[in-house]
């Protein structure tokens, strides 16, 4: 990090703004000039910025820096997880083991025979979901955005819909199943439905409070500027409501799927549900706990590897610590 | 030419539900301001400066009475320095800057990083707001009015959110800079000191928002706020804040 006050001044020459003059040309005289000026300007103190990276774990002895990682910190939830399973394991005959769910899902993936009738299905199922969920987002979180900021930026709206908005937010995802089921049958239609009609209102509610959150002195501001349509709405509407925007979109991906599965489960003859439901029935528990760790696993690894970024990328402008208990107490 | 031309201007607040009650922030206020001159308008807190300030950029319509704000017959463009900084917390420093132009080219970008290199920030141009002090801040808001090339130059107490010293260096440098680009500016302060150190006119206001005084500050730039000269006009500003306020007080008494 370098120290802005011990930096030389920049020269005139490069901040000047109207050097669009042709070389040799002599300038024509500006009344309001500033530039003239420029060799002043550098009297003003640079205030010094100071050192913006995080302030670091140096203080630590090893064995607490090591345990303060954050995948060690994963790596040992990871661990208690595993722990409590097989507890249960030895505990109740009713809880599959470890070794039992994985060899299961092992046959499901080879194709292998499950004994009888019953052979593997892996890739079938697990695309055919992904492609369902896939749909449904690319409907339901553009469908969510639109209505958030007309929710967000029109009263009459706002009037119009909140409410039904609000409904549809509280209406649980099994809900949607038996409804979408009700309507479509048993096709792919009843799924991809579902995650659209739980997207919309997430992303809906988010949107809206984005927009609604943005400051009024700032509008007052683009006003007084007489700023452009164009930046209003990019820099001013959008930047403002891309933080909970986020949020919304994050809820959308993480209900959207909860809804698939619960859909799949009642109403559907292919999917990640309906496999899970499959084993459930037949009493083959290990199938069944290893299709809904499978579904659980999908979804932490998008939230985190993607979801979470984008997130914080969009919210990187705020710069505003976190509190940590543990850091003000010297843990 | 710049003129702001304002005539019987009155902004009356309506009631609302925590404060059920009129609030007059401006009672009739006259007063036209022309050309490259610096007019400070001066009051106390709730005097109305704010509501005056807004009325002209615009922002708020009036109660009654008119706001001419012109450059050469048409509407003139503003540099609004508002009494908070008023920065997109979302954009860094120079993407605010270039939110007030229209389009952004490389001149515009240059233009930007000119003007806080003037108020001395061209380093921190890739910082968001919220990693400036407040006091930097409000010079993003400075080097932003500025930007535009306003006709006319509104500042709402534009070095109230910082410290003494770096305010102090601010106002030499508004100052100096005023002296070069000669902006028709509207300065609203509640120091007597900063007005009368940046001012060629004096406009006071007393609560209610009525013009009792204007007086003109005849001194020469630049000035400096230990000079006796200022300091003997100081004094005389503070002398008719307190004999207006003692008129008031012996009118309350009466009346
Ligand atoms: N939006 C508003 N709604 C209702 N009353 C308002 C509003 N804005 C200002 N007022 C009232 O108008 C009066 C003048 O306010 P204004 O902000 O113009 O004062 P000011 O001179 O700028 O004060 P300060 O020096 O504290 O900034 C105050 O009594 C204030 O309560
Ligand atoms: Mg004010």
């Amino acid at each position: 990090m370098t120290d802005v006050a011990q930096r030389p001044p920049a020269p005139p020459g490069p901040n000047d703004p109207y050097g669009q003059v042709p070389r040799g040309a002599p300038a024509p005289p500006r009344p309001n000039d500033p530039t003239t000026f420029a060799s002043g300007f550098q009297e003003l103190p640079t205030l010094p910025v100071g050192d913006l990276r995080p302030a670091g774990d140096a203080g630590y002895s090893a064995p607490r820096r090591a345990l303060r990682r954050p995948w060690v910190v994963q790596l040992i939830a990871f661990a208690i997880l595993l722990a409590v399973w097989q507890y249960l394991t030895v505990a109740s005959d009713r809880v599959p083991s470890i070794e039992k769910v994985v060899s299961f899902m092992w046959t499901e993936v080879t194709g292998g025979s499950h004994g009888g009738m019953l052979v593997g299905e892996f890739w079938g199922p697990l695309g055919l979901s992904l492609q369902r969920y896939a749909i449904g987002l690319a409907i339901g979180i553009p469908a969510g955005a639109v209505l958030g900021l007309a929710l967000g930026t029109s009263s009459w709206v706002r009037g119009l819909l909140n409410d039904t908005t609000l409904v549809l937010l509280a209406l649980p995802a099994v809900v949607w199943a038996f409804l979408a089921s009700l309507w479509f049958g048993l096709t792919s239609t009843a799924p991809i439905v579902a995650v659209v009609l739980t997207a919309i209102p997430f992303v809906a509610i988010n949107f809206s409070s984005g927009v609604r959150s943005i400051d009024p002195a700032l509008m007052e501001m683009s006003k007084a500027y007489q700023v452009s349509r164009r930046n209003q709405v990019v820099d001013l509407l959008l930047g403002g409501t891309l933080p909970n925007a986020f949020t919304g979109v994050r809820l959308a991906f993480t209900t959207g799927w909860n809804s698939l599965l619960i859909v799949e489960w009642f109403s559907a003859t292919a999917g990640v549900g309906w496999r899970a439901r499959l084993w459930y029935d037949a009493l083959r528990y290990a199938g069944f706990v290893g299709w809904i760790l499978l579904f659980v696993l999908l979804i932490t690894l998008l939230d985190r590897l993607v979801l979470r970024r984008l997130e914080r990328h969009a919210f990187q402008w705020n710069q505003k610590p976190t509190l940590s208990f543990a850091e003000d107490w010297g843990m | 030419m710049a003129t702001v031309l304002i005539e019987n201007l009155t902004k009356i607040y309506p009631p609302t539900i925590t404060y059920p009650h009129r609030v007059q922030a401006l009672g009739g206020v006259n007063m036209s301001v022309t050309g490259n001159v610096f007019v400070a308008v001066l009051g106390p807190s709730g005097s109305g400066k704010t509501t005056l300030l807004n009325i002209v950029a615009g922002v708020e319509t009036p109660t009654s009475g008119s706001v001419r704000a012109v450059q050469d017959g048409v509407p003139a463009q503003v540099g609004y320095v508002f009494q908070e900084p008023r920065l997109l917390p979302w954009r860094t420093v120079l993407n605010n800057m270039l939110y007030v132009q229209d389009r952004k080219s490389d001149r515009s970008r240059r233009e930007a990083e000119f003007y806080l290199t003037m108020v001395g920030l061209n380093e921190v141009a890739h910082l968001y707001p919220s990693q400036l002090s407040a006091g930097m801040q409000q010079r993003v808001g400075i080097a932003r009015a500025f930007l535009v090339n306003p006709d006319i130059l509104l500042m709402d107490e534009p070095f109230s959110h910082m410290d003494a010293l770096t305010g102090r260096s601010l106002r030499e440098y508004l100052q100096r800079v005023w002296l070069h680009t000669r902006k028709t500016a509207l300065f609203v302060t509640h120091d007597v000191s900063e007005a009368v150190e940046l001012a060629d006119r004096i406009v006071m206001l007393r609560p209610g928002g009525v013009v009792f005084d204007d007086i003109p500050v005849n001194l020469p730039r630049p000035r400096h706020p230990d000079d006796p000269a200022v300091r003997a006009v100081e004094g005389e500003v503070l002398r008719r804040f307190d004999s207006m306020e003692a008129a008031v007080r012996f009118g309350a008494q009466a009346g």
